[in-house]
């Protein structure tokens, strides 16, 4: 009557088993001496806020140029942000990674759309 | 050198943190700290402190610190409610002025949601979600310990501010202009934003690592459909933590900057959008209802099968329902201010979205009843709780259906409908499930029951404290009274009302008194759990022994059918009589005091920043980037238990054949 347990096997406590047939989904990751990778974005990122920060303290272009700008150094953030710090290059392949990055457009959108479109009270009718 | 002094005494203790109730506090805490010292130091348990708990990344510990956490938070959170209450029954003599009407009802808000129902999630979380999915610690353990005690020093932070500096006073909301300089000088509103910041961090960093935990620790064979609902619940929520968090974070950083540095986000003038805050603040507050009340959702749903001795009802539509409120959570935030007149359309939307999360969760709350038809109910104290749920919680949802109703809510915003509606789903549904969960898993955490006789008496306070609190409030609400008023003139027909609604007050009041001695009591005479199995649960937490051995699982089970340990139970298998060749070497991650350390040094930016004093904030930041580099090139962070180790353990447990 009563079944043997089953227990995980040993060599999972390392690597979990994917079949054969998803091997392309295995982690990959990038592993080296001195992360000097993280250390440049770190440094970017930190003049990519900078440089945003000071072209708005000193207003050195005009609102329409200056909120382009700002919005084009956002963007590149954003993509260092994921390069570097998030390891998307170093992932179980791309299928998880657009389903989460759709999501996150979806999201972002979503909220800065629909926040513009509250605030528009401003200029509208209420 | 005296002017300095006076300087200091000046701005740490001005006047309004030198008022009798301050004073009495600060006896108390003095008087509590002398003994708590001489304590330790008597028994000598300051390395053991230091060892055991301070330095831990186990992930049970950690719950059972935020658990103490949360209590202690919701003792001071109620001892907030109960000054509020006393002062509404007595208009004509306020206990209380106005200044410090609106200080305590700041706090009173901030930490029961922040630093009461947050922590006492991530308690339940850390204690039973690695548990149920067959995992030995969460997926990163050392980020875990770094969340609590970012939550930790920035609760110690927010909690300091009413005896030096003094409070915030602008409500858990912090609305600007009211929080600029101009009109709120002082420390009390750097306190705020500084130490939600600081907790902020935390608890989306608890977020990633339990999302990254359900989806990459799970047990062989527990596919996403065969997981418990808690832990369907702890994925969304993680997943409402990792997107709601980013906008309240800017939020307070805007304000901060506001106040610090002179910039114009959110003032009057210069430009700024006022609105835009309360825009972003409920971007992120609309999730956080749900973020407290879906954990419960799932704690409900392990509930109710295991008492009801029956698998959950409608396993697949619960996962539906859940995923779908996590979904719409999003898209309905604008309901919080509909009378700021963004327009017909703009409002007609928000309140169309709201209504349509009342479908999933009308869903949900129905197969909770029909996983009860038909069942054999037990009724333990986790079980009224849930009892009392179902009930409590329609009610609090159908009056937020009112509230969405446009133009109802023009007439009800602000008012005490909207306070009775609030608390009666953060009561009802928040604070009913956390106890539920309270008295569920506690064997699991400390090895006993929790006394169920006590349990009733303060359940049914609870209960009816609750009801005769917050039903008044409706009527109140609808009699005009606002909220956030400290006092109000005779003869408006509030009175009666408002002596009722105290009084439940203090029937809770005596609740949690009744529940404190419940668990003090029970830590002496509660009925032990030898089994490790009290409820006959059907989840794989109630599989190993009470309390957990620090690896959790001796070996991991393979996962066949959704409810793990009810099936395994029904094929006769145990994992009680473990084979010595069975016994593994096990890899498990080793304590550190950065976490504590790293807590430490943003607590020291945070009270610095507060006060504008750089050079402690330089001092804290340098130990921030430090703990962070040290624990960066760290590789020394496991340690393993040897096969015959295991062995020895899980023999001492009888858990061994032969």
């Amino acid at each position: 009557m009563s079944q043997p347990l089953e227990f995980r096997p040993e060599a999972e406590d390392a690597v979990s088993d994917e079949g054969e047939a998803l091997r392309f989904m295995r982690p990959h990751f990038g592993e080296e001496k001195f992360p000097w990778i993280q250390i440049w974005g770190y440094i970017g990122s930190l003049v990519l806020t900078f440089a945003a920060l000071i072209m708005v303290v000193d207003h050195v272009l005009p609102p329409l140029a200056l909120l382009s700008v700002i919005l084009a150094l956002a963007v590149g953030q954003a993509a260092l942000q994921l390069g570097v710090f998030m390891h998307l290059r170093e992932s179980r392949g791309l299928a998880w990674q657009i389903i989460f990055l759709g999501m996150v457009l979806l999201m972002a959108v979503g909220m800065v759309g629909m926040s513009i479109w509250i605030m528009t009270f401003k200029s509208g009718v209420s | 050198m005296p002017s300095f002094v006076m300087y200091l005494v000046h701005t740490l203790f001005p006047h309004d943190v030198l008022r009798p109730t301050e004073l009495g506090a600060d006896v108390m805490i003095i008087a509590t700290g002398v003994i708590i010292f001489y304590v330790l130091t008597k028994q000598k348990k300051w390395l053991y402190l230091w060892r055991e708990w301070l330095t831990t990344v186990d992930h049970k510990k950690i719950g059972i610190m935020y658990l103490i956490a949360a209590l202690a938070m919701l003792f001071r959170g109620g001892v907030d409610a109960l000054m509020l209450r006393t002062n509404l029954a007595l208009p004509s003599t306020p206990v209380i002025d106005a200044l410090e009407y609106n200080q305590v009802f700041t706090t009173h808000g901030t930490i029961m949601i922040f630093f009461m129902a947050m922590p006492f999630i991530f308690a339940l979380f850390n204690v039973a979600v690695p548990l149920m999915i067959g995992a030995r610690d969460v997926a990163f353990p050392r980020i875990n310990a770094m969340s609590f005690w970012l939550f930790a020093f920035g609760a110690l932070l927010l909690n300091i501010s009413f005896v030096i500096g003094g409070s915030p006073d602008a409500g858990w909301t912090a609305y600007p202009p009211y929080t600029g300089p101009m009109f709120n000088p002082g420390p009390g509103e750097n306190y705020f934003f500084l130490s939600l910041l600081i907790a902020g961090i935390g608890t989306t960093m608890t977020g990633i690592n339990f999302l990254v935990t359900v989806l990459r620790m799970r047990a062989p064979g527990m596919t996403l459909m065969k997981m418990p609902m808690f832990i369907w619940s702890a994925l969304t929520t993680s997943a409402l933590i990792i997107f709601a968090f980013p906008p309240l974070t800017v939020a307070l950083a805007m304000s901060l900057f506001d106040r610090i540095f002179g910039s114009s986000f959110f003032t009057l003038g210069h430009g700024g959008l006022a609105m835009m805050y309360v825009n972003l603040f409920w971007l992120f507050g609309h999730p956080e209802v749900y973020i407290v009340v879906l954990p419960v959702f799932g704690i409900f749903s392990e509930v109710v099968a295991t008492f009801s001795q029956k698998a959950l009802f409608g396993y697949s539509v619960m996962v539906i329902s859940i995923v779908s409120i996590m979904v719409l959570a999003y898209g309905t935030w604008v309901h919080h201010f509909f009378t700021m007149g963004a327009g017909p359309g703009v409002n007609a939307f928000f309140g169309l979205s709201t209504m349509l999360i009342a479908i999933p969760t009308g869903v949900k709350i129905f197969n909770w009843i029909f996983t009860m038809w038909g069942g054999r109910i037990q009724m333990t104290v986790a079980m009224l709780y849930q009892m009392a749920f179902i009930p409590t919680f329609v009610i609090g949802g159908a009056t937020g259906i009112l509230l969405a109703t446009v133009p109802a809510d023009y007439q009800l915003h602000n008012t005490y409908f909207l306070i009775a509606h609030f608390h009666n789903v953060l009561i009802g549904g928040t604070l009913f499930g956390l106890l539920s969960g309270l008295y569920y898993w506690w064997p699991k955490m400390f090895g006993h029951k929790l006394d169920e006789r006590q349990g009733k008496w303060a359940f049914w306070l609870f209960f009816w404290g609750f009801w005769i609190t917050f039903g008044p409030q409706y009527l109140l609400g609808l009699k005009g009274m606002t909220r956030r008023i400290y006092t109000y003139p005779a003869g408006f027909g509030w009175h009666t009302l408002n002596v009722i609604s105290t009084l439940g007050a203090f029937v809770m009041g005596a609740a949690f008194v009744i529940l404190v001695y419940n668990i003090i009591y029970s830590l002496q005479h509660g009925e032990k759990d030898l089994t490790g199995d009290p409820w006959n649960g059907r989840t794989l937490e109630w599989a190993i022994p009470s309390p957990a051995p620090e690896y959790n699982f001796a070996r991991i089970p393979v996962v066949h059918e959704r409810d793990a340990w009810w099936d395994m139970k029904q094929k006769g298998q145990t994992l009680a009589a473990m084979r010595p060749e069975d016994m593994r070497t096990l890899e498990l991650p080793k304590n550190t005091p950065i976490p504590f350390l790293l807590g430490f040094a943003f607590f020291v930016v945070g009270f610095g920043m507060t006060f504008e004093w750089w050079y402690i904030v330089a001092l804290g930041a340098i130990g921030v980037v430090a703990t962070l580099i040290y624990s960066g090139f760290d590789y020394d962070e496991h340690k393993h238990i040897a096969a015959e180790e295991v062995l020895e353990i899980e023999a001492g447990l009888g858990r061994v054949q032969g």
